[in-house]
């Protein structure tokens, strides 16, 4: 904690004051930003609807590389939407109280980021409207169901699960702060907020089992997020293409998951702070604790980047060699060598405490390193798939403009609803905060430092 | 002064607003040792282990609903799986049918226990809290600020109850 928030005082009273200030007056960055999202939304829409129309010829995919930017978005964006679960529920199990300050924005980051991985499949497809039938568990017309030994499918049920558990822990986490925004509403808004909050009253009693029925959705939602990178890891590591064949890949996935989903919750905060005023709510030792999270998990992949390299060397396997040499050397080591630098080597920066207590460049290095975990994903996926055990059959892949601009709707659509709830929603838990402070006791005057 | 009540209570009684936890615990703990326990409803903000250890809660019973809906969960997950399986065999990697194959179907169990265990909480949660409640009362915008409040029912203004409330915080009589 820095000196200048050594004095910090503050009591629940002034949480939902503090805190609510976003709900009332939208700095007019927030349009800006609002319109450029929104911009992008509708420009990546159009290309969808273009693509659906005319073909999946529009898209770079080609034989063998039958997964792109496509896929590569998907991995991004699960991975993106991890970092959510991690803080609202494996840091509540621990007790770590700086959680509080991020966990909402954090959670809410997880949702839209899921949303958006959700859309990949879709648009992966081409004929959208089979998606369902292709992808849930429903028998054909000759009654025969699918496959359940297949990872894609375990894949559909663990993002389905991540998306829903996740959606009903972040809903849950913030009807009594809805409650807490309807009572100071009026009119339609306040109407609107009291439907939100199901009409929450705030009893000890209704708080007894909301407390323990959190518990246990975090409880569940530990396991689950864990599991989710894992699962999508197999949909490559079930494999027996070099490159993706190895059992490195779940906690790999899973370090990296969180890495990219804790620099983007960084990427996000920042603004998001500045833009509604909330300094003092996201302080600077919480924006700390999320870089020093950025720098373990970055230590975890940089080893396991090296593990990797190390295994298809000992292994002896001629083709998991030749696919390694070639990350290094051949014609995807540009993606692999940005991969390294801004997953790996940049990170290292925030040993120092200078570069984490600096935001301009904590937040580049953040941007450098979500960059970086899309370039990761990009490498995992085509510099493997180019090239198999058959010469013969080996390729090359660009990916087309098209794939590139709906990739930029994707983020889009993301920072769209991002931008939405910090308009309308808590952006931070007021009831959680204000559980951290020191309780109002009578003859001692509050003060938090939570 | 209370001024921020926002609708009439449901029956008679006085309602009243205090400003510190242990204060409001002291009450419960007045109103709890009373012979003939008047009912009562507590507000607060947010959750103290204090007031629930003060109103002598049982664990919750959320736990029974998360335990049902797991149960159901891995089971549903694992029929589903075995039972598509039998009925129409699918060899995949030699492997037949069933029990062979229940390594792969550990996913999807697994997902299902955390879908249903999840969904089981928030029922749970729901219901014994009693929302959605589009009746639900709140009496005084102030308990989801920064006041706790208890509405003491069937208390007439000029009982030692009411003064014991209006020397600990301010109070609000309905008749």
């Amino acid at each position: 904690m820095s000196t200048a928030e050594a004095g910090w005082k503050r009591t629940i009273s002034d949480v939902n004051d503090g805190i609510l200030v976003n709900t009332r007056r939208p700095h007019p960055a927030f349009y800006v930003a609002l319109f450029l999202a929104a911009a992008c939304l509708v420009l990546g829409a159009v290309l969808w609807v273009v693509q659906i129309t005319l073909g999946m010829g529009m898209a770079g995919l080609n034989s063998p590389v039958y997964w792109g930017v496509y896929i590569t978005n998907f991995v991004f964006w699960v991975g993106i939407g991890h970092a959510g679960t991690l803080i609202s529920a494996i840091l509540f199990l621990f007790r770590a109280k700086w959680r509080n300050s991020v966990n909402r924005s954090a959670e809410a980051m997880t949702i839209f980021a899921v949303m958006s991985a959700g859309l990949f499949p879709l648009i992966h497809v081409g004929r959208v409207w089979l998606a369902a039938y292709w992808m849930l568990p429903l028998p054909n017309t000759n009654n025969l169901w699918i496959n359940f030994r297949s990872p894609l499918i375990w894949d559909v049920f663990a993002i389905s699960t991540y998306l829903i558990v996740s959606l009903l822990f972040w809903y849950m986490g913030m009807v009594p702060d809805l409650a807490s925004l309807r009572d100071r509403c009026r009119g339609f808004k306040r109407l609107v907020y009291g439907v939100m909050s199901f009409g929450w009253r705030g009893t000890a009693r209704q708080w007894h089992h909301y407390e323990t029925g959190y518990a246990f959705l975090a409880a569940l939602a530990t396991p689950l997020v864990l599991s989710v990178h894992s699962v999508v890891s197999w949909d490559f590591a079930m494999s027996i293409q070099p490159g993706w064949h190895t059992t490195i890949f779940p906690p790999y996935f899973v370090a990296g998951a969180i890495l990219s989903g804790c620099a983007m919750v960084y990427t996000l905060l920042v603004p998001v702070r500045w833009m509604f005023n909330l300094q003092e709510f996201i302080r600077e030792s919480h924006l700390d604790a999320l870089l020093k999270l950025t720098l373990l998990t970055s230590t975890i992949v940089f080893y396991a980047y090296a593990v990797e390299f190390f295994i298809a060397w000992y292994s002896g396997n001629i083709y998991e060699q030749e696919i390694f040499a070639k990350r290094l050397s051949g014609p995807y080591a540009f993606y692999f060598w940005v991969m390294v630098f801004c997953n790996c080597l940049f990170p290292l920066a925030f040993w120092a405490r200078r570069a984490r207590a600096h935001v301009p460049t904590a937040f580049v290095i953040c941007l450098l390193v979500n960059v970086g975990m899309w370039f990761e994903r990009y490498n995992i996926i085509v510099s493997s798939l180019v090239e198999d055990f058959v010469p013969g059959s080996w390729g090359h892949y660009e990916p087309s403009w098209t794939e590139m601009i709906i990739t930029l709707g994707s983020f889009g659509w993301f920072f769209f609803w991002f931008l939405i709830f910090c308009r309308y929603f808590p952006i931070v838990s007021l009831s959680e905060l204000k559980l951290i402070m020191p309780p109002p006791l009578r003859g001692k005057s509050g003060g938090g430092s939570g | 002064m209370l001024t921020a009540l926002k609708e009439k209570p449901p029956r008679k009684g006085v309602y009243a607003l205090f400003e510190y936890l242990d204060d409001t615990i002291a009450v419960i703990e007045r109103l709890r040792a009373d012979r003939d326990e008047p009912q009562f409803d507590v507000f607060t903000p947010t959750y103290y282990h204090e007031l629930e250890a003060a109103l002598g809660y049982k664990p919750s019973g959320v736990r029974w609903f998360t335990l049902t809906g797991a149960l159901l969960g891995v089971t549903l997950g694992f029929a589903l799986c075995l039972l598509t399986d039998y009925d129409w065999p699918l060899v995949v990697g030699g492997k037949t049918a069933g029990v062979y194959s229940l390594p792969a179907y550990v996913v999807i169990g697994f997902e299902m226990t955390i879908l249903l265990g999840a969904i089981g909480t928030i029922l749970g949660m729901l219901w014994l809290g009693k929302v959605p409640n589009p009746k639900g009362q709140i009496y005084s915008t102030a308990t989801t600020d920064d006041r706790f409040g208890i509405f003491v029912y069937d208390v007439v203004e000029d009982s030692e109850l009411a003064r014991l409330l209006r020397e600990k915080g301010e109070t609000q009589v309905y008749s």
